[in-house]
């Protein structure tokens, strides 16, 4: 059997790169992609308590359903607003949107 | 020496037909000696085929993650993200929710990623990879390590009462959704349908506006 530290390690593992991904990529789209990274660990790890401990109500499983939802809605919107921003200043690097309105 | 010949019948470029013949190779030389030391772990009695299955979906895993931050071609990138995604569904499934990982192959590896491609293409991300890392790139390795180091430290030094792992049935798992989240279910799909609606919104081409600003300069 696979102890739950197992997937918690790994869990961790992917938020770290997630987080890195966030940190060191210019390119909005690249970060969007690291987000995801970000979210899937946290949908990971809410399943594998589910699993391991709450067994009878699995309440994590259905956090990782609505953390689903959420991230591919943030992932429709996100990019609606990274094309606007790509339209007004022909680049889709975040240090260049640096004002609120132009 | 026979692949050789089907990908000189290939129609490809000469270029692309070393590229796939290099890239090929270089990832079997990568993966094959951890497959070959787990199967080895596993005939010798070592490792439980669960355990087998995770090391090899871990593998996935964190390759995918590593390719999705690291790789300077931005399709490349989105491409490791799916990789990623999927082996995340293999998870899933060795955690025994079976409905999950059938809603993330279908989310990710439909939906998001093919909105991810399309950000790609019609943005100037593939024309420009210079840009694409910063000179932030030491701070956030360090940063990133240390999180990773303090994650994994915390997680493995708390004393879990875990039991034995438990399949969600379908039928569990859709009587506690609609019975005890139909409000935050309900909230979902409005948060859904707003979001599409602020998309196509944002994203539109508003030429009115275009017109007006021409017009007052």
């Amino acid at each position: 059997m696979i102890p739950l530290e197992y997937y918690l390690v790994l869990s961790g593992i992917l938020f770290a790169l997630g987080f890195y991904g966030v940190l060191a990529r210019r390119s909005a789209i690249l970060i969007l992609i690291a987000v995801e990274l970000m979210l899937a660990a946290v949908s990971l790890n809410f399943v594998a308590f589910a699993s391991y401990m709450d067994a009878e109500l699995f309440t994590g499983v259905i956090f990782a359903i609505f953390v689903i939802t959420i991230a591919a809605a943030e992932v429709g919107l996100a990019l609606g607003i990274v094309l606007r921003i790509f339209r007004e200043r022909r680049s889709a690097n975040v240090d260049e949107a640096s004002s609120l309105k132009w | 020496m026979g692949g050789a010949v089907v990908l000189n019948r290939l129609p490809l470029p000469a270029q692309l037909d070393r590229t796939v013949t290099t890239g090929g190779l270089l990832a079997g030389a990568i993966v094959t000696p951890p497959l070959i030391a787990l199967i080895v772990l596993r005939v010798l009695g070592n490792i439980s085929s669960a355990q087998m299955v995770w090391w090899m979906l871990a593998g996935v895993i964190v390759a995918g993650a590593l390719g999705a931050v690291t790789l300077r071609n931005v399709v490349h990138s989105a491409l490791a993200l799916i990789a990623a995604a999927m082996g995340l569904a293999g998870m899933f499934l060795l955690l025994a929710s079976e409905f999950l990982a059938l809603v993330q192959v279908l989310v990710y590896g439909g939906g998001v990623a093919i909105l991810l491609m399309f950000g790609l293409m019609l943005t100037n991300a593939t024309e420009d990879p210079v840009v694409i890392d910063g000179s932030q790139k030491p701070f956030a390795a360090g940063v990133g390590l240390i999180l990773g180091v303090a994650l994994t430290a915390a997680m493995l030094s708390a004393n879990w009462d875990a039991s034995i792992s438990t399949v969600v049935d379908f039928r569990d798992l859709g009587a506690r959704l609609y019975r005890d989240f139909g409000v935050p279910f309900e909230v979902a799909s409005l948060v859904l349908l707003v979001a599409l609606v602020g998309a196509v919104a944002i994203s539109r081409r508003d030429n009115d506006d275009d017109n007006d600003a021409e017009a007052a300069s």
